[in-house]
């Protein structure tokens, strides 16, 4: 399945004008190029961490961030330049999470979780820096709330797509949202 | 806050609500200050979301990915040229791949270089042999053993020039027409570079646009070796 351009494309324009020269960079590194497959990490690298980093924890985002690489590296050969690289090698790497939550056991009833865990994510703190403690806040929203707001407010995509790759229905995805961005709205800066 | 108005702003603030449900909500967000703070709120919440800046990784991850993927290559920067890869898959390209590229050169370079020059791209067309084969690889003897940029490109320009009789017609005058392009390109960078030479844009334009033109002629040398 390929992202839509109205989801992550539409929302991350500054990617629009690398995706030329990454052309470029994988075809060569798709006949085994190493040197433009590192242009290519070093392009991307910031995006990838910062999803990894929201979707599963600071702990573990280093270690996923190297396996959404090596994982882009060996499935290269399927890039057919259908979409930006920037899009696929994104959701590549949603799918190499998804995985590695599965492998962690965390799982799909965790979108089911009720209000009551929302109600933990605490309070904004005062005198924190806002950027970081937003970031925080996320971090602090159950799995299945955290794994949709990140995948459609910050990363763009639309409901049905988030749907399609979690394994839920369109409504659990949308009433999950509805009540991350209410745990959060406690997080804003007035 | 959990009520059916109140249950309703987030699709409501991303459009998908369906009409009927809509228009009741705005006749009661005319009415009610805490629906209408939970929409403006849930509004900020989505913004600042959007607004949430990436940022790298505090260690460089790339040594362990080289590692992983069989490749112990050079930090960033202009890239050293090497032409086969030390381990992990052979480091070998289809004639298909090859255009690929080109096009994708084409678009980058050349298109660049003809809204600025229309017209004046020279083609060449060289004496040619049809490749032998659809997929080749690179022998040893055509690593480059130059360091810095203009030493890769002259020594792969050279193996070029050599070699050129050797390929398909089309295949030269798809190199030739490239590689005119990205010259193009290049004088035109290397000018604004130096009305503006503190400018990051077209420095960066600049150096991207040399390494496109080494990376063409890294596949075109490896070309020429392979129907050696």
């Amino acid at each position: 399945m390929t992202p839509s351009t109205s989801g992550v494309a539409t929302l991350r324009q500054e990617q629009v004008g690398r995706s030329d020269s990454d052309a470029v960079d994988a075809t060569l590194a798709a006949s085994g190029d190493a040197s433009a497959f590192e242009r290519l990490y070093r392009a991307h690298i910031g995006r990838i961490h910062s999803l990894v980093r929201r979707m599963m924890s600071d702990q573990e985002a280093d270690d996923v961030a190297q396996d959404v690489f090596v994982r882009a590296w060996q499935k290269l050969g399927s890039f057919r330049g259908e979409s930006a690289f920037g899009t696929w090698l994104h959701r590549l790497a949603v799918n190499v999470i998804l995985v590695r939550r599965e492998t962690l056991g965390i799982r799909r009833q965790r979108h089911h979780e009720g209000d009551a865990m929302l109600e933990m994510v605490p309070a904004r703190r005062a005198q924190v820096e806002l950027n970081m403690d937003f970031e925080t806040a996320i971090e602090q929203l159950p799995d299945g709330a955290r794994q949709i707001f990140v995948l459609h407010d910050v990363e763009g995509y639309r409901h049905e797509e988030i749907a399609d790759m979690l394994g839920v229905a369109a409504g659990t995805s949308k009433s999950q949202l509805h009540r991350a961005r209410m745990a959060l709205r406690r997080h804003l800066d007035r | 806050m959990n009520d059916p108005w109140t249950d309703q702003l987030s699709e409501y603030l991303d459009d998908e609500l369906p009409a009927d449900d809509r228009a009741s909500l705005e006749s009661h967000l005319r009415v009610c200050v805490a629906c209408t703070t939970a929409l403006a709120d849930l509004k900020r919440v989505a913004v600042r979301a959007r607004a949430l800046t990436d940022r790298d990784p505090a260690a460089d991850l790339w040594p362990g990915i080289a590692e992983r993927i069989g490749s112990a290559t050079p930090s960033s920067g202009v890239p050293a040229v090497r032409l086969m890869r030390r381990s992990g898959r052979r480091w070998s390209f289809s004639v298909p791949e090859l255009a690929a590229a080109c096009v994708a050169l084409m678009v980058l370079s050349g298109g660049a270089a003809w809204l600025l020059h229309p017209g004046q791209v020279p083609l060449a067309v060289a004496p040619a042999r049809a490749p032998q084969a659809g997929v080749v690889s690179i022998p040893a003897s055509a690593r480059a053993g130059s360091v810095g940029y203009d030493g890769a490109v002259a020594d792969l320009e050279r193996v070029l020039t050599e070699g050129r009789g050797r390929l398909d017609t089309a295949t030269v005058r798809v190199i030739v027409r490239n590689l005119a392009a990205i010259d193009s390109a290049i004088a035109q960078a290397q000018r604004a570079v130096s009305a503006d030479s503190a400018n990051l844009y077209l420095n960066s334009h600049l150096a991207a646009t040399r390494r496109q033109k080494l990376e063409l002629l890294r596949q075109a040398a490896s070309l020429v070796s392979a129907v050696s």
